[in-house]
């Protein structure tokens, strides 16, 4: 009796720490897998979702394909947790400034002998750069976005200006006129538009100088630019002084945003229906006529250097199903899935896709930025900097109307901290 | 004097659950009497039964303590969790840590934001508990859901909506106080960029969530304080206040120590409202507290986030064990 029922009481235990246990891991064969890619955001369309999925499925029967949506806001530290344990997904989409942090940490698969396979010299050379690490090749060219200026010319009369001091000039003339419109839109978080400012005053973000790394928001040139940065978020725009760049075209479908700098793709958020329930935009008023042009830079006719946007993609040392994760990655960089990309706006990954690409004045515009387009420092630790919020959390002290001197000095103290840790 | 005399009857209403549970034992010891020689068998079935908690809280909490405790002796960055072999480079993190200006900034943040945060809380719960006894039926029902409901919401939807509330461009609060002073001044204001303004809105998101429960709480105490006593005093002539501070206090006092303790650990080690206001505004290096600070290192570093969290915990237990001292003590009475 007494036996029986501690039989029972060991039954019950085991049963209720299965219950919590269970349901996990589950090793699956190779032919009939799931394989699951993670794409980062709204930016691949549907169509190309569509395709990817298809295309997998017919050549793998029996395997499926699921998408997976990740964020852009905290990807770094996702991918560090998901991408060293167990339970990693087969392919990722990672920002080209981001690709470093973990090409150096051996989170991603050696891609070297398929170079060839994927593309060879036609993958996008400074996307084939980001994505490797040590002389091997990790992670393939996804897609690019050079940011061009957005505006419609109902709000922004004067229409295109030729250098960066004019684009200055009519922003503040927009907001002193109406202290309700951002003559040119500058939330004090969206530090990639910081950058041209830095780079067309003569300054740059980081150096290397033998094995250390040098931070330039100091130097001389550094400084001028974000002196002009300040004007702008003092003078010119209307944003959140620490708001950041996402939704900017709710404020662009109200007529308060004279130029807006976005990547290429952000055609696309103006072109949604007006009800959709997500994220509408304004196709029929202020989205009707907007259009773009590349940021000038100082001199007349040339454009700004203005950093380069998009995405590598990879696959995981860790995941389970490496050989279909190659598939699904191949179908990823092949010209037909490439060429949908390009039929939506965004710079493919091949280079041969590019003809692809629709010819209006947001795309034109957006080769003409992508010429002149520069990266971040390529230091495996400049993901770091990214996460640690030290850019977004300076330029909003800048917008707030802090010390130029100060505060870049003390960026730079950071961002070589981090860098050469 | 007073709080002895009057602390004197939860003793006698505690006995009967006392004398409850005595007879509860000595009738199971005569049973085992007899067996003798069995008396000092391994208690199977307790330790069977413990057993599942035991081990998901040893696979749980334990493992990860355990690797949190040996990290922090470690350099261990992002290279290290992807496998690379981890240097010990012994006490270095902690004296780093030590002597890092940013850390005593954040304790300091910590530390003033749970003080007032517990203050807050205990206040406005403590009276809101009183107002419960004074309502009638249908507006202490009424109470109670509300409370209720702002208990039941979870912290990351509502710090959204709070956030949305004091969204510059398209919140609620600017919009209203434009039309209350009938200007313009709050148009665009941002009640975050200012670390002030924007401990001032976590305070506000906070406290709303967790005074429902330090209400309930108490109120529960407060129905149990037995009228005869109160009466009583009245009748010596007690007022109002004398009553609720020499008699209705004291029958509290070890239900509003727990809560007390609960409110310090629990403000002191506050994540997710930090962090989704972060992400909405405000500059994240003035704002940071224990609990996104470490988040933060962590995302580089895990061998100083590490040492910072045995560092955090250090401190709070220097705070707590006087409290738990002070109820071990009460209970033993």
């Amino acid at each position: 009796m007494r036996k029986l029922s501690l039989a029972a009481l060991g039954t019950v235990a085991v049963i209720a720490l299965a219950g919590c246990a269970g349901s996990g891991g589950g090793s699956t064969s190779d032919s009939s897998a799931e394989v699951r890619v993670w794409l980062v955001g709204t930016d691949t369309p549907d169509a190309a979702r569509d395709y990817l999925k298809k295309t997998f499925e017919k050549e793998n029967p029996g395997s499926t394909l699921v998408i997976e949506e990740q964020q852009w806001t905290g990807l770094v530290d996702k991918y560090t947790t998901a991408l060293s344990g167990s339970d990693a997904p087969d392919v990722v989409e990672i920002g080209n400034t981001q690709a470093a942090a973990f090409t150096s940490a051996g989170a991603f698969t050696d891609l070297t002998d398929k170079f060839d396979d994927l593309g060879g010299d036609d993958l996008l050379p400074g996307f084939v750069e980001a994505g490797t690490y040590d002389k091997k090749f990790f992670a393939a060219p996804y897609y690019s976005g050079a940011r061009v200026v957005f505006y419609t010319p109902q709000i922004a009369s004067a229409g295109v200006p030729t250098t960066l001091d004019e684009y200055v000039a009519n922003g503040e003339a927009m907001h002193s006129a109406d202290s309700t419109v951002s003559g040119i839109y500058a939330p004090g978080r969206d530090w990639y538009n910081v950058l041209p400012y830095v780079w067309e005053n003569g300054g740059f973000v980081a150096e290397q100088d033998g094995d250390t790394w040098k931070a330039g928001f100091s130097s001389a040139g550094g400084i001028k630019g974000l002196t002009q940065m300040q004007t702008v978020y003092e003078k010119a725009s209307a944003a959140p002084k620490d708001g950041d760049e996402t939704n900017a075209q709710v404020p662009f479908c109200e007529g308060k945003v004279g130029y807006l700098s976005a990547p290429s793709w952000f055609a696309g958020s103006l072109a949604t229906a007006a009800d959709d329930p997500t994220a509408p935009g304004c196709p029929d008023t202020f989205g009707k006529d907007a259009t773009a042009f590349a940021l000038p830079g100082m001199t007349e006719g040339k454009a700004a250097a203005a950093f380069a946007g998009g995405s590598n993609i990879a696959i995981p040392t860790k995941a389970k199903h490496q050989d279909l994760a190659y598939d699904a990655l191949k179908i990823l960089v092949s010209p037909e899935y490439q060429k949908i990309m390009a039929e939506n706006g965004l710079i493919p990954g091949l280079v041969s896709a590019a003809s692809a690409l629709p010819d209006d004045a947001v795309t034109k515009a957006a080769a003409e930025a992508a010429a002149a387009s520069k990266l971040t420092p390529a230091a495996p630790k400049w993901a770091d900097v990214e996460a640690s919020n030290v850019l977004q959390d300076s330029f909003v002290k800048i917008a707030q109307g802090g010390d130029v001197d100060q505060i870049a000095k003390e960026l730079d103290a950071k961002i070589e901290e981090i860098l050469n840790s | 004097m007073t709080t002895s005399l009057v602390t004197a009857p939860p003793p006698a209403d505690a006995d009967p659950g006392a004398g409850n549970r005595a007879p509860k034992r000595r009738r199971a010891e005569p049973s085992d009497l007899p067996a003798g020689s069995k008396r000092r068998r391994f208690p199977t079935a307790p330790w069977l039964l413990l057993a599942p908690s035991i081990i998901i809280l040893g696979v749980m909490v334990g493992y990860p303590l355990v690797r949190l405790a040996i990290n922090s002796f470690q350099k261990y960055g992002k290279a290290q969790i992807f496998g690379a072999p981890p240097e010990w480079i012994g006490l270095d993190n902690y004296m780093s840590t030590l002597g890092d200006a940013e850390f005593w900034a954040v304790a300091g943040r910590s530390f003033g934001l749970a003080a007032v945060l517990v203050v807050l809380t205990m206040g406005i719960g403590i009276l809101l508990a009183v107002m419960m006894t004074k309502l009638n039926k249908f507006f202490r029902l009424l109470m109670s859901v509300g409370l209720l409901l702002a208990w039941a919401m979870p912290p990351l939807s509502a710090t959204i909506v709070w956030g949305w509330i004091v969204d510059t461009k398209y919140g609620l609060l600017n919009y209203v106080l434009n039309w209350l002073t009938q200007s313009d001044a709050f148009t665009g204001h941002s009640w975050l960029i200012d670390p002030m303004s924007f401990f001032a809105v976590l305070t506000v998101i906070i406290t709303w969530q967790s005074i429902p429960f330090v209400a309930f709480v108490v109120y529960a105490g407060l129905t149990q304080v037995p009228e005869e006593v109160l009466e009583a005093a009245q009748l010596d002539g007690a007022g109002g206040p004398k009553r609720f501070f020499l008699i209705v206090m004291p029958y509290l006092k070890s239900i509003l120590l727990v809560t007390t303790i609960l409110q310090v650990i629990w403000d002191l080690r506050v994540f997710t409202q930090v962090y989704a206001l972060q992400g909405m505004g405000g500059i994240s290096s003035q704002t940071d507290v224990f609990g996104t600070y470490i988040y933060h290192l962590g995302n580089s570093n895990l061998g100083v986030a590490g040492a910072v969290s045995f560092i955090m915990v250090a401190m709070m237990l220097l705070i707590s064990i006087y409290y738990v001292r002070k109820t071990v003590k009460e209970e033993e009475v």
